[in-house]
């Protein structure tokens, strides 16, 4: 059992590390209360928007339910989507099926 | 340091507190959005829930703060680049925790675009309505005063 369990060790690391290297995407979606000056304030400050990418992803929320802010590692795609929770915007993480 | 001091009608603001406070008694315990851990490992979703939860707090307690005895006596508040974040997160937290509880109702639609009628409202909910726009009324204020600021 020692060696099976030696044997699939590696597989699975390999596995958690693929995981961790496809991109992740930052998805906000709307909610009918906060203002879209707001939105575009909170885009600018989190990610360092200009003011019309900003509005450009408000917009995109506001009219389709959703905007696609960010794409990228793991790890920091987590880091956004607490912080815009902290700002009170609905923000989910979502595997980047087209990597 | 830019710093904006906001003279507000102390009679029509002073009633409103009594339900803000309401709404932020009620965050103590729980957050105004829905959570959505990026997993649902329920040791992960408790550990970011609780962190979002202190940062609410001290966000609702530094907007409480702003209603000092200089905002009874004259009605000013002021508002730097201190101060200004966190009265911004907290106004959306207890806009939302009002939305939520007092006029659930109101099709996301009608208030999205500013038709909401008074007249169809008891008292209670006027209230809470009233707050509500209040409490976007600060947030714009903020922003177009202070956004270079608090982007800094």
């Amino acid at each position: 059992m020692p060696e099976s369990h030696t044997e699939c060790a590696p597989a699975e690391e390999t596995s958690t590390q693929l995981a961790l290297d496809r991109p992740w995407r930052v998805v906000v979606l709307n909610d009918p209360v906060n203002l879209m000056s707001y939105v575009v304030l909170v885009f600018q400050k989190v990610f360092g928007f200009d003011e019309p990418t900003a509005r450009r992803h408000m917009l995109e929320v506001h009219e389709r339910g959703r905007s696609v802010v960010w794409i990228g590692v793991r790890e920091k795609a987590e880091a956004y989507v607490f912080t815009l929770q902290q700002w009170h915007l609905t923000a989910v993480l979502e595997e980047d099926e087209a990597h | 340091m830019k710093r904006i001091e906001i003279k507000l009608n102390l009679e029509a603001v002073a009633p409103l507190l009594d339900r803000i406070k309401e709404s932020v008694g009620a965050l103590e315990g729980k957050l105004a959005a829905p959570v959505r851990p990026p997993d649902s490992d329920a040791e992960m979703e408790a550990a970011w829930a609780g962190e979002l939860l202190r940062d609410q707090k001290g966000d609702c307690q530094r907007f409480l703060a702003m209603f000092d005895q200089r905002f009874f006596a004259d009605g000013t508040i002021s508002l730097d680049e201190e101060n200004a974040g966190p009265v911004l997160r907290a106004c959306a937290a207890i806009r939302l925790n009002l939305r939520e509880s007092a006029f659930g109702m109101v099709p996301d639609e009608a208030l999205e675009g500013g038709k909401v009628s008074l007249e169809q409202m008891d008292q209670a909910t006027q209230n809470a309505f009233e707050a509500y726009v209040f409490l976007a009324t600060l947030q714009e204020l903020i922003i177009e005063n202070l956004d270079g600021e608090i982007l800094s």
